[in-house]
């Protein structure tokens, strides 16, 4: 089971480390400053930290020495003409980076390859660990993308990247508002592949439309890498022919509303999601934290709350908010109030890290 | 010879490990704002990245001081600078 733990807040990034039975919550790296999103590369031990300085900019840290010391590197940037186009109305202006929101490694293959996903909707990949990025054109000249809006933002932005485990020039990513893009030539040629998926904020001649859907997080499981999990803005979806058809899972409970969802390594079947009232609130059902776990693809569920408040929680949890180990035992949710939970036993129990961390944007195991 | 004055919380990206952090003050040999920056970037490369987005354009929220007056214009950097160009978060930004 993994024993390192990177957690990212709003005040700064946190590595926590197993000990024993319990974890320990090491010294925050950039206190006070915003850390939407922190990834280990499993390749060559490398930490990278995306930060939001708010005034200055969005910025990307890398560390060679496990958060000892950190390297600023470059950011991902847009080109002079890059103009970004939305789908509802605003105006257009010209583009420039407001949010790193995902950062994933390119395959074993590939070393120093790295994808980021960001808003205004741009996708850009590094094959020099960071050093410079360059932004992938074939999806960003796609007519299609003056369609796209921003879900909880005011522009489009790319928030889950999935790298095939098969072929990493086979990537997914998933974009709110605009759906799944997948390409098969390592990004030379994308399409949308969002067949199945339906969106109730839109008016019902629009509601299948590829490219307004609303998808808040998609997770690949790695040894079966057909097999994804989406919790959408309305609802949860799965795939298992390699995301090019979705299927509507229903009757989540307590609710089929949330960010976060995600998948077994190994077992396609097994997922997990954290629901709340829909969208209009987005709390927890009733006050009560739960973590909704099926083995089955689906067709039923379990409502996890072993070692989970159950009365005045008000915890949502980001759609970066959760992450399962490679064993596909042990699983770690933070939340917006800065609850940290973590189960060694697929969710069955839940153990207390803390409930007084900055809120949480992100966690991921090392 | 004008001087560009970094708020601390602008100059806490170039203080050297274990300093203080504090307001930077330099010297610049420039006539207008635009030249102060550059001077800026050229002694601090790092700090471009800060000021001013990926196209040049002084960040939202990021203010100018010029000789005592707050920039109206972020986009005019052809503004004349005698004295004092102070660089400083804006309060709109958190």
């Amino acid at each position: 089971m993994s024993d390192l733990l990177l957690v990212s807040t709003r005040k700064g990034l946190f590595a926590l480390h197993r000990k024993g039975a319990g974890w320990t919550i090491g010294e925050p790296h950039f206190l006070g400053d915003s850390v939407t999103l922190a990834l280990v590369d499993r390749r060559d031990g490398a930490w990278y930290a995306a930060l939001n300085l708010g005034h200055f900019g969005v910025k990307l840290r890398r560390s060679d020495d496990a958060g000892a010391t950190w390297k600023e590197i470059a950011a991902p940037a847009y080109g002079p003409t890059d103009m970004i186009e939305t789908g509802d109305g605003k105006p257009a202006q010209a583009a420039t980076l407001k949010l790193l929101w995902s950062l994933e490694t390119g395959g074993p293959s590939e070393p120093g390859r790295l994808w980021a996903g960001t808003a205004p909707g741009g996708l850009f990949c590094s094959d020099d660990r960071g050093d410079s990025w360059q932004l992938v054109r074939a999806l960003w000249e796609r007519p299609e993308r003056s369609r796209w809006f921003g879900g909880g933002y005011d522009w489009p932005g790319i928030h889950s990247i999935c790298v095939d485990s098969r072929d990493p020039r086979s990537v997914r990513i998933a974009v709110s508002s605009a759906g799944v893009w997948t390409t098969h030539d390592g990004g030379d040629s994308w399409s949308n592949t969002s067949h199945g998926m339906y969106a109730e904020y839109m008016p019902p001649e629009g509601r299948f439309d590829p490219d307004v859907q609303d998808p808040h997080r998609m997770v690949q499981c790695a040894g079966a890498p057909d097999a994804f999990w989406i919790q959408h803005h309305n609802g949860v979806f799965r795939s298992v022919d390699g995301a090019r058809n979705w299927t509507d899972v229903v009757d989540v409970p307590p609710s089929k509303f949330g960010f976060a969802v995600a998948v077994h390594p190994r077992e396609p079947d097994t997922a997990w999601l954290v629901p709340a009232i829909k969208d209009e609130r987005r709390v927890p059902v009733d006050g009560r934290l739960v973590v909704t776990r099926t083995r089955d693809g689906g067709r039923s569920f379990d409502v996890l709350r072993n070692g989970l408040p159950q009365q005045h929680a008000y915890d949502l949890v980001y759609r970066h908010g959760l992450d399962i180990d490679t064993s596909g035992n042990c699983l770690v949710f933070g939340s917006t109030t800065g609850g940290l939970w973590l189960s060694d036993d697929q969710g069955d129990s839940w153990q207390t890290l803390s409930t007084s961390l900055p809120p949480i944007y992100a966690v991921r195991f090392g | 010879m004008p001087r560009v004055v970094l708020a601390p919380a602008l100059a806490r990206w170039i203080v050297a490990a274990g300093d203080a952090i504090g307001e930077r003050v330099l010297a610049v040999n420039a006539a207008d704002v635009a030249g102060a920056l550059a001077e800026v970037f050229a002694q601090f490369p790092q700090l471009r990245g800060y000021v001013v987005d990926e196209h040049g354009a002084v960040r939202h929220h990021v203010t100018l001081f010029v000789d005592g007056s707050a920039m109206r214009d972020k986009t005019a950097l052809d503004q004349p600078l005698r004295a004092e160009l102070y660089v400083m978060q804006a309060l709109s930004g958190g």
